[in-house]
C-alpha cells in the first residue's frame, strides 16, 4: 500500500484501497458518492488555490461491468497528482456533478457523457453532440464504449 | 452629422465566433451574447472536428500510434508525442539513454519558441500590427531551421521514438545550432521590449480579461494562462522528466498582473529560458547512442498502466495510456491544454468589451484562424454581413 503525503491524510477515512500507478501516481479507491465529499474536503484543507482537476479519464470495463471513473487532481503544493478512482455501473452509469466545487471538471464532464454516456447529475450543461458528430449522436451510442464500432 | 435617435439599449445581438477552418485542430465556436458593447454570456461549442484519435489509438498498436499522436497538433508535435512514448516507456520500464533525454528537451524547447513567437505574431496582427506580424513571423523562420536541423522537419518532426530518438546531431550541426540561437535571442529579445514599451500593445493588453488566481485554479487553467495570474504550475517543474532537472538555466516564469499583457510577456520570457535552455543542452550534450535499433525494442507489452504529462507551448499535456497484455492499447486518453483553457476560460470574455474578445482570445493561445470570421446579426432589421477578426478587433462593431 502506497503512502499518502501528510496533506492528503483525509483521504485515508474515504479510500478502500490506496496503491501507486506510473508515473508516481497515488490512487484511492473510494465509493463514487464521496468524490464530491472528498474534493470539497480536499480544497478546505489545502486552500482554494492549490487543487485542480487535470483530466477526467473513463474506462469502459465490460467484463467487469464497471465503467471506471478516474479524477486526476493535481495537488500544486505537494506537487503530486493524486487519483481519485471509483465505478459506475456500466448499465446505468451515473456519478454526481463536481461541477459546483470545482468548475473545471465542466468540460471534463461533457466529454464524458458525450463519448462515454455517463450521467453527471446536477450538471445541466450534458448534451450530446459536445465532440460526436451529428450523425453518431442520433443513432444514441457513445463511441468510446468497448462494444460500439465506429 | 446631427444625431437624430440615440441607440435602444440592450440591443440583443449575438455574435458567433467561428468555427470553421479546416487548416488547423481545433474549429471551435464561441457565441458572445452582447449588450451594446458588453459581453454578458458566452456559449462554447465544440465537436466540428473530432476526429476520434482515443478510439483510432485502441486499433493501432502501441507503436504505431507514436504518429498518430503526434498528429493531435501540428505546432506542439514533439511534446505530444515524447508525452505518449514517455508513457509507453513508463509500463515497458524503458529508460532512454542520458543523449536521448537530452535531445528530446532541445526539439521540445525549440517547439516553445516558435509556438509562442506564433501566438505573439497572431497577437500583433489582432492589434493592427501587420508589419510585426510579418517580422516576427519571418524570425521565427529561423527556428523552423532549428528544428529541422535537430529532427529533420520543420513541423511535423516524428523525432520521439520509444527508448530515444530518431535522429542524433554531430559537430557541425551543432555549431550551426547555436549560431542560429544567438540570431534568434536577438530578435526575441527585441519583440519582447516592443511588447513591453509600445504604448498602443499596452493600451489594448493591459487590463483586459484579468483572470484572478482562484478563478484559474478552480476552473483547472493551465500553461502561461496561469502563470500569467501568479499560479506557478509547470509541469517541467513539478513533474520532473527527461532531462528538465539536470537543467540549472531553465526558471519557473510567472507574473503577477494576470491580463492579457502578462500572458503574451510570460510567453516572450519562456521563450527567453527555452532559448538558453537549447544552448545549455547543446553545450553540454552528454556523450553515447541516442538513437535506438529499432529492430531491438520489445514487442510484447506487459499489463500495466501510466500517466504522463508534460508542458506543451499552451500548457499541461497530459496522456494516460492502459496496457492489458495485448499489442495494442486498452486505452489512450489525451487531454490538450486548450480542451481546458478555451472550454472552460469562456468565462473571461464576460463583462468584456467586443473589440477586446480577440485580445482575451488571442491571450488564451487558441488556433486563431478558426475563428477569422464572424457574422454580426442585427435581430432588428435581420441583416447578417461578415466581419473578419481583425475589422473587429480594430473598430469594434458599428452599425
Amino acid at each position: 500500500m502506497a503512502e499518502l503525503p501528510e496533506k492528503l491524510g483525509l483521504l485515508k477515512k474515504y479510500a478502500k484501497k490506496v496503491y501507486e500507478i506510473k508515473v508516481s501516481r497515488i490512487v484511492a479507491e473510494v465509493e463514487v458518492g464521496d468524490i464530491p465529499r472528498i474534493v470539497e474536503e480536499l480544497i478546505k484543507s489545502l486552500g482554494k488555490e492549490s487543487l485542480y482537476l487535470t483530466t477526467l479519464v473513463a474506462t469502459d470495463l465490460p467484463e467487469q461491468g464497471i465503467i471506471r471513473l478516474d479524477y486526476f487532481l493535481s495537488v500544486l503544493p505537494e506537487k503530486k497528482v493524486v487519483v481519485l478512482r471509483a465505478a459506475v455501473p456500466r448499465e446505468d452509469p451515473r456519478a454526481p456533478s463536481l461541477l459546483n466545487i470545482l468548475p473545471g471538471v465542466f468540460s471534463a464532464e461533457c466529454e464524458v457523457y458525450d463519448l462515454m454516456g455517463v450521467v453527471f447529475e446536477g450538471n445541466p450543461h450534458l448534451r450530446r453532440g459536445f465532440f460526436v458528430p451529428v450523425e453518431v449522436a442520433e443513432k444514441g451510442i457513445h463511441p468510446l464504449k468497448k462494444d460500439v464500432k465506429v | 452629422m446631427a444625431r437624430t435617435k440615440i441607440v435602444e439599449v440592450p440591443m440583443a445581438l449575438e455574435i458567433p465566433v467561428g468555427p470553421q477552418h479546416p487548416a488547423l485542430h481545433e474549429p471551435l465556436l464561441i457565441k458572445l451574447y452582447v449588450e451594446g458593447e458588453v459581453v454578458t454570456k458566452v456559449e462554447v461549442n465544440t465537436g466540428y472536428n473530432h476526429r476520434g484519435i482515443e478510439k483510432l489509438c485502441e486499433r493501432n498498436n502501441f507503436y504505431r500510434n507514436i504518429f498518430l499522436c503526434g498528429r493531435v497538433c501540428g505546432i506542439c508535435n514533439t511534446v505530444h508525442a515524447n508525452c505518449y512514448v514517455r508513457a509507453v516507456e513508463a509500463i515497458l520500464d524503458v529508460d532512454p539513454p542520458p543523449r536521448a533525454k537530452y535531445l528530446r528537451v532541445l526539439a521540445m524547447e525549440l517547439e516553445r519558441v516558435h509556438s509562442h513567437m506564433l501566438i505573439n505574431a497572431v497577437m500583433a496582427e489582432v492589434l493592427g500590427y501587420d508589419t510585426l506580424f510579418m517580422t516576427i513571423m519571418r524570425d521565427r523562420e529561423a527556428v523552423m531551421k532549428a528544428k529541422e536541423i535537430v529532427t529533420g522537419a520543420r513541423v511535423l518532426a516524428d523525432y520521439m521514438m520509444v527508448g530515444g530518438v530518431r535522429r542524433d546531431i554531430d559537430e557541425v550541426k551543432k555549431d550551426r545550432l547555436l549560431k542560429l540561437l544567438d540570431k534568434i535571442e536577438e530578435r526575441v529579445r527585441y519583440y519582447r521590449k516592443v511588447f513591453e514599451d509600445d504604448p498602443t500593445i499596452f493600451k489594448r493588453l493591459v487590463d483586459v480579461g484579468r483572470l484572478s488566481p482562484a478563478d484559474i485554479v478552480s476552473h483547472s487553467l493551465v500553461g502561461p494562462v496561469a502563470r500569467g495570474s501568479d499560479v506557478g504550475t509547470d509541469v517541467r517543474f513539478e513533474d520532473p522528466h527527461e532531462a528538465y532537472p539536470e537543467i540549472p538555466v531553465m526558471k519557473l516564469i510567472k507574473r503577477d498582473e494576470g491580463d492579457s499583457w502578462a500572458r503574451m510577456m510570460v510567453r516572450w520570457d519562456e521563450a527567453l529560458v527555452s532559448i538558453e535552455a537549447s544552448r545549455y543542452v547543446l553545450q553540454h550534450l552528454p556523450q553515447g547512442n541516442a538513437v535506438p535499433d529499432e529492430r531491438k525494442l520489445p514487442r510484447r507489452f506487459p499489463p500495466g498502466e501510466a500517466f504522463t504529462r508534460a508542458e506543451a507551448p499552451r500548457g499541461e499535456l497530459t496522456y494516460y495510456v492502459l496496457s492489458d497484455g495485448k499489442p495494442t492499447p486498452y486505452r489512450v486518453k489525451i487531454r490538450t491544454p486548450s480542451f481546458n483553457n478555451i472550454i472552460n476560460g469562456a468565462f473571461a470574455f464576460v463583462g468584456a468589451c467586443i473589440a477586446d474578445v480577440p485580445a482575451i482570445l488571442v491571450s488564451f493561445d487558441p488556433c486563431i484562424s478558426c475563428m477569422e470570421r464572424v457574422v454580426v446579426v442585427d435581430p432588428e432589421t435581420g441583416s447578417k454581413r461578415k466581419l473578419s477578426l481583425r475589422e473587429l478587433a480594430t473598430r469594434g462593431v458599428s452599425r
